[in-house]
């Protein structure tokens, strides 16, 4: 019989006694009860050795009084998760894509960064990618040959650019763009030469809503017309003859006129809205001034914003730039550029918005001061769910629910960098769905602040927006 | 001897050179009519006085002429007390010096020729030529007299010529006894009028410092040994080892224990460590010897005669084996309030970078998860908590689990592993949380498990051997993943303990056709970290084998440099005694020939300081090779690992290798960031810092990874904020580069290790002593980093943790003499260096006064601010038992 001290983790269990003429598995069985390990999980070490279960004291030369050490717990073995994670290192080339949080860059092909600005700012509309996922690849009667191409590799550059981790060379797009409009072809010492990209943006949103119309013709408007058309109804008024006339158009994009007077996009956006154009009576019987106000009748879900920078200067014979600053917002209202009947439906969402916002900065006031009452909990528990509800709702597309609000979001700009239209620089600034700006500056991308963004407004050589995107903010009702 | 015309030598009373000497002459009046008329009327007196003895000696009567010379003596002892200025009589005197030179060989012998040469040694102090030693010779035929009398330059002027007269006679071969009767006079001279230097220089010179024992005494023998061991830095050979030997006795004779013993470990001489415990009766005193062993980070058994009572020699032996380090740490940390675990975000403070922020993937990066592991496991390192690994596991899954299999394939080793780490120094629960690992089904989880039980064993012993006991079995395992996890266990845990049961295990694999080529290199490096400085020969057989069996191909993988590293390490700072392996080694492969013989000599006079050796290295960085060769790598490396031994050559080598970098070819370029993190290692030299910051952007990458890595080196366990700065800005600069960026984040581990609390420098005990375990650590590191393509960023990345060979906490921790952890005020400032300065000098500078435990950086030494206890030991470092003072009385 022999006498040991065991130590196990902090604990010592002093004094046990070993009956040498039993095999070690009884030994172990004792420092069970004591320790609650399984027999089977000790490691009993005894100078530099381990303790067989079949082992003979005799040979291990114990001595009484020796101190032996056990290892073991009585812990759950670690079991490798049945799904293991997924690394991005064995990930396929574009799923790591997907987890950069944004896509990939566009070549240069020569002096194509007009293209690449507007292809992905207008690649950063979710519905227009789903849109174009849908279109057919053969060919339907009503859309003619080149659009049709236009569109297929429109579609198959967009799925490019989001598979990839690498800048994309978008070749196949630029030889099909120039088919179909021949003045992006157009060589100038056997380059081709720099665009306007307003140019390329308007030409594009025409294309793809001529063949993305619905194949049989219905109430619906075309999906491009949806996304981003919108409807003026415009006032002529003339003041000789007192005569009135209205009438309506549908538009892709808003001008902002850019005069002395203007210093924000809410004032070139009115000043654009406004003005003088000559027509022949019909009562006068000659040509007069007619004074042309429009209204926004309809709103899109995407407001596309052209900044006027560029006009002809006789003078010189090319196209100069108003380098003028003019700011604009992260988030832009435009009721009051909206025609009566659409104020009045915007009323009730709006009011809806306003509601939602004054409980969110309610929520955070009493948040502050958090013993004040049951009350003020009951209201901390409405404003929090309806905010959960707003930002669920909000995501949805085009719900019957969902209303226009008349309040847009800032989404992508492009700007231009540069003293004329026909050279210069254009880059892309692109909202990502996590919140984040990714500046696409042909095949460089680059992570930007929020801050940064609003300074793109001009006065200086630096870039300065050009064509600004701004997307609906909807409200569920 | 010397031809030239020479105004001492000119008999009769020097004329023609009057006017050059500038000493006024009764000969040639009318030109010192003037300058007699300068002196002072006492002056005129003295010099009338003078003349007169002069002649006075030169009288047959011998009564007059003892007179004469009394006086003469008489005067120029008054004066020579002091020599700021040559004195008085001595330069009145200088006329006359071959007068009397000429009179006294004529004399006859008597007791007044003595008391003539007498004079005339002390006149040659100013008026023999260079070389001609008269003062000397005159000495030597004088009386013999108190040499003392005739002031300290007198005495110093003979030492000078006593040097020059030995080595001349050493070449001669011709007796010395008389001048040694000078010497012993001179000697007891100097040491009693706090001239201990000059007392030691002397015996150097004549090559008889034990004359030093008898001379020293209780109030100079510290200045003494002090200026013995910081001399012992810049001598050559074997003279440096018996300046030492000299200091080891006088601090016994002194019982100054544990000065005597630091030098026993600096000389790696357990026999006089076992005399300094042998000689030592106060037990207390003992455990302080042992705290100093343990942080040596030696294998020492106390034994018998040693301490006699069982109970105490479990305790001390208990010390020794480092058993309470852990308890200690985790002492410290409390007090600075560092013991919430830090999570690799806190570290990375990836909110301070503006602009490029990560877009938060989704998806696990596997190599992001690794630098995590490690940055987790350097940065809480000896906490016994973290956030990653330790978590405790919740009912469902074990989360604990969740994080190590978010390490892919080998990186699940260094996650395992990691635990180890963790736990550092804390065996059993270390132990307990690694059992489960053990269990598991995956082999790289279990080379993981294996590692960190080495890990946690790191310096602790136990005498359960749990560490054999548990790797033993796997140490031939099929799996090579998991033959490396216990072999590279092993060598950790058991580094320097020169153990010859792992030997017999581990040897044979070097040598098994069968073994494949990693598990032998692991093998070779254990072998050398179990064997580091031993010279064992078998060992060295062993891995010289294994190095020829090598074929063509496998010389050429990064890997194989672990085996003329695993050589190297036998002969850590053992300096000739490698000669007979590097000769064996010019036979081998010409591929790794000259790789091999460079590690050999850059371990063999690591820290040493040999100027030689780092002037043999410095010629080897400087060819210009075709391409292809490595060995330039190691000898960069090695001129730090020879020069970082004194601050000196240090500064000296850090601007050498400025050139190295210049003027080197790329394979050198690369090597060059690594020494310079290893000669400031945990010491962040501003000029050092910049240089790596610069290197950090090279175009070549390579540099820039090594640069990065030694800027997470040089500011290991620092926290330094500038360091740190630069890291961020270098993980947003090259958030691109996985590579680089791994690199980043290691370095970020480094700066942040132990939270600040702990240093890799291998130096300790006032900078003395060099760990040699901790050096063959960190040496390890850096030769794996000169392929850090195929070691770091391949699947060995678990090399890193050599690093914990080196890891030891920055600390000074007083303890009471139940060595329960007690506060005291402490003085902490930047040291002073005092050796040669007189009296009792401030031994620190800029001082703040802090209350233990405290942290010390690199280059601090810590003085005790109250009278109220006596620390055991001098040096302020690590683990000090503090005794009451009898003597204090409140105030």
């Amino acid at each position: 019989m022999l006498t040991v001290s065991v130590k196990w983790q902090k604990k010592v269990f002093e004094s046990m006694e070993i009956d040498t003429s039993q095999p070690p598995y009884v030994f172990k069985a004792q420092l069970y009860d004591l320790s609650g390990v399984p027999p089977e999980r000790q490691k009993i070490m005894v100078k530099g050795g381990i303790l067989k279960d079949d082992a003979d004291w005799s040979t291990l030369g114990l001595k009484n009084g020796q101190k032996l050490m056990m290892m073991g717990t009585a812990d759950e073995i670690v079991k490798a998760p049945e799904k293991g994670p997924v690394f991005m290192e064995d990930l396929p080339e574009e799923e790591r894509a997907a987890n950069l949080g944004y896509s990939a860059g566009l070549v240069n092909l020569g002096n194509t960064c007009y293209m690449n600005s507007t292809m992905q700012c207008l690649k950063s509309v979710p519905e227009l990618k789903s849109e174009l996922s849908n279109y057919q690849s053969a060919r339907t009667k009503d859309v003619d040959q080149t659009s049709h191409m236009l569109t297929v590799a429109t579609r198959e550059l967009f799925s490019e650019l989001d598979k990839s981790v690498k800048a994309v060379a978008p070749m196949p797009f630029w030889m099909v763009l120039q088919k179909k409009y021949p003045q992006f072809a157009q060589l100038h010492n056997g380059n081709h030469m720099q665009q306007d990209a307003e140019e390329c943006w308007t030409q594009m949103l025409y294309t793809l809503s001529q063949s993305l119309k619905p194949p049989s013709p219905s109430e619906d408007p075309d999906a491009v017309k949806a996304l981003f058309g919108l409807n003026l109804r415009s006032r002529l008024h003339c003041q000789e003859s007192s005569e009135e006339s209205s009438e309506t158009e549908s538009v892709f994009s808003l001008k902002c006129h850019i005069s002395h007077e203007v210093n924000h996009l809410h004032e070139g956006l009115k000043h654009g809205l406004k003005g003088e154009l000559e027509k022949t009576s019909p009562a006068l019987g000659r040509t007069v001034v007619y004074i042309k106000e429009s209204l926004i009748d309809s709103l899109p879900r995407y407001l596309t914003v052209q900044f006027v920078r560029f006009f002809w200067k006789r003078e010189s014979n090319q196209k100069a730039k108003i380098l003028r600053k003019v700011d604009y917002p992260l988030e832009l209202d435009i009721y009051d550029l909206c025609s009566e009947d659409l104020r009045k439906k915007l009323e009730a969402p709006r009011q809806k918005l306003r509601d939602i916002e004054g409980q969110k900065l309610g929520l955070q006031a009493s948040a502050k001061s958090s013993s004040k009452g049951d009350d003020v909990k009951m209201t901390d528990a409405e404003g929090s769910s309806n905010g959960s509800g707003e930002s669920s709702n909000g995501d949805q597309q085009g719900g019957a629910s969902s209303h226009m609000t008349g309040i847009y979001d800032l989404v992508s700009v492009l700007t231009h960098k540069g003293r004329s239209a026909d050279s210069g620089h254009y880059v892309s600034w692109v909202k990502q769905e996590s919140g984040k700006w990714v500046q696409y500056d042909d095949a460089n991308t680059s992570l930007q602040r929020e801050e940064d963004i609003t300074k793109l407004s001009g006065g200086g050589d630096w870039h300065m927006a050009y064509i600004v995107m701004y997307k609906a903010r909807l409200i569920s009702m | 001897m010397a031809p030239v015309p020479d105004p001492n030598s000119v008999g009769g009373g020097a004329k023609r050179d009057e006017a050059t000497t500038k000493v006024p002459s009764k000969d040639s009046k009318k030109k010192d009519d003037k300058k007699e008329e300068d002196l002072s009327e006492e002056d005129l007196q003295l010099k009338q006085n003078l003349e007169l003895y002069v002649e006075r000696v030169q009288d047959p009567n011998p009564e007059l002429q003892k007179a004469a010379l009394e006086s003469m003596r008489q005067e120029i002892r008054d004066s020579t007390s002091s020599m700021t200025s040559v004195p008085k009589p001595l330069k009145f005197l200088r006329p006359h010096y071959g007068v009397l030179k000429e009179f006294h060989v004529k004399m006859a012998e008597s007791d007044l020729k003595k008391m003539l040469a007498d004079i005339l040694s002390v006149l040659a102090l100013t008026m023999s030529a260079e070389g001609e030693r008269e003062s000397l010779n005159y000495r030597l035929t004088g009386s013999e007299g108190d040499i003392g009398s005739w002031g300290h330059e007198y005495v110093r002027n003979l030492a000078g010529e006593i040097a020059e007269e030995y080595t001349m006679r050493q070449g001669e071969e011709s007796s010395i006894e008389d001048l040694m009767d000078l010497v012993q006079q001179i000697v007891s001279f100097h040491m009693k009028h706090n001239a201990e230097t000059e007392a030691v220089d002397l015996l150097m010179d004549v090559e008889d410092l034990d004359l030093l024992l008898e001379h020293v005494d209780s109030t100079n023998f510290r200045r003494t040994c002090n200026y013995l061991t910081s001399a012992a830095k810049y001598l050559p050979g074997p003279d440096d080892m018996l300046v030492l030997d000299i200091a080891y006795m006088i601090y016994i004779k002194f019982a100054e224990y544990p000065n005597a013993l630091q030098i026993a470990l600096f000389l790696d001489n357990m026999q006089y460590v076992k005399q300094v415990f042998t000689s030592c009766t106060d037990l207390l005193k003992k455990k302080q010897f042992c705290y100093m062993i343990a942080r040596h980070g030696i294998t020492f058994v106390l034994e018998q005669e040693m301490v006699a009572n069982e109970q105490d020699r479990e305790a001390l032996q208990d010390i020794v084996n480092n058993t309470k380090l852990s308890e200690g740490y985790l002492t410290l940390a409390r007090d600075i309030e560092v013991m919430e675990a830090k999570t690799p975000e806190d570290i990375y403070k990836a909110h301070l970078l503006d602009g490029r922020v990560s877009s938060g993937a989704s998806v696990d990066s596997a190599r992001q998860n690794l630098s995590a592991t490690f940055v987790n496991a350097f940065v809480n390192a000896g906490f016994g908590q973290d956030k990653l690994m330790t978590v405790p596991s919740d009912s469902t899954s074990g989360s604990a689990g969740n994080w190590l299999f978010k390490n892919k394939e080998h990186g699940k080793t260094s996650a395992a592993a990691s635990l180890g780490m963790i736990q550092l120094w804390d065996v059993n629960t270390g132990l307990a949380q690694l059992d489960k690992y053990f269990h598991s089904s995956d082999n790289p989880v279990i080379a993981g498990a294996l590692l960190g039980v080495g890990i946690v064993n790191c310096g602790i012993k136990d005498d359960c051997e749990p560490a054999f006991a548990l790797l033993a079995d796997y140490i031939d395992n099929e799996d090579s993943s998991v033959r490396i996890g216990a072999i590279m266990g092993l060598g950790i845990a058991y580094a320097g303990s020169k153990n010859d049961q792992i030997r017999s295990r581990l040897s044979p694999i070097l040598n098994d056709a069968k073994a494949p080529l990693d598990v032998i290199a692991f093998a070779a490096l254990s072998l050398g970290m179990i064997y580091v400085g031993s010279c064992n020969e078998e060992v060295a057989q062993s891995i010289i084998f294994a190095l020829m069996d090598r074929s063509e191909a496998e010389l050429g993988e990064a890997l194989t440099r672990f085996l003329p590293l695993g050589l190297g390490l036998l002969y850590l700072g053992k300096q000739e005694s490698v000669e007979a392996t590097a000769e064996v080694s010019k036979t081998f492969n010409e591929k790794i020939r000259k790789y091999c013989d460079m590690t050999l000599l850059s371990c063999a006079y690591a820290g040493t300081g040999n100027v030689l050796k780092v002037q043999d290295l410095l010629a080897q960085c400087g060819e210009h090779l075709e391409k292809g060769d490595i060995h330039q790598g190691p000898a960069v490396i090695g001129l730090a690992m020879v020069a970082i031994s004194e601050e000196l050559g240090l500064d000296m080598e850090i601007r050498s290798l400025e050139r190295v970098l210049q003027y080197g070819e790329p394979n050198i370029r690369r090597a060059v960031p690594l020494a310079l993190g290893l000669l400031c290692i945990s010491n962040p030299k501003v000029t050092v810092m910049d240089t790596l910051s610069r290197l950090s952007h090279d175009t070549d990458s390579e540099v820039a990874m090594a640069a990065i890595i030694s800027l997470g080196l040089i500011g290991a366990g620092t926290n330094n904020a500038r360091i740190a700065g630069m890291l961020r800005n270098l993980s947003s600069y090259y958030y691109k580069d996985a590579n680089l960026l791994f690199c980043v984040r290691i370095a970020q581990g480094f700066v942040h290790m132990g939270k600040g609390l702990l240093t890799l420098n291998p130096f300790h005990s006032e900078r003395l002593l060099l760990s040699p375990t901790a050096l063959a650590g960190i040496v390890t590191l850096l030769h794996a980093c000169l392929d850090m393509r195929s070691i770091i960023l391949g699947k060995y990345h678990y090399v890193l943790y050599f690093l914990v060979l080196a890891m030891q906490p920055r600390m000074m921790l007083t303890v009471d003499e139940n060595l329960k952890p007690i506060s005291v005020p402490v003085r902490v400032g930047q040291a002073v260096d005092v050796v040669g300065q007189a009296g009792r000098p401030k031994t620190i500078t800029g001082f703040q006064t802090h209350s233990t435990p405290v942290l010390l950086a690199a280059g601090e030494r810590a003085e005790l601010a109250t009278e109220k206890y006596i620390p055991l030991s001098p040096i302020l470092e690590g683990f000090i038992i503090l005794k009451e003072n009898p003597d204090y009385r409140e105030e």
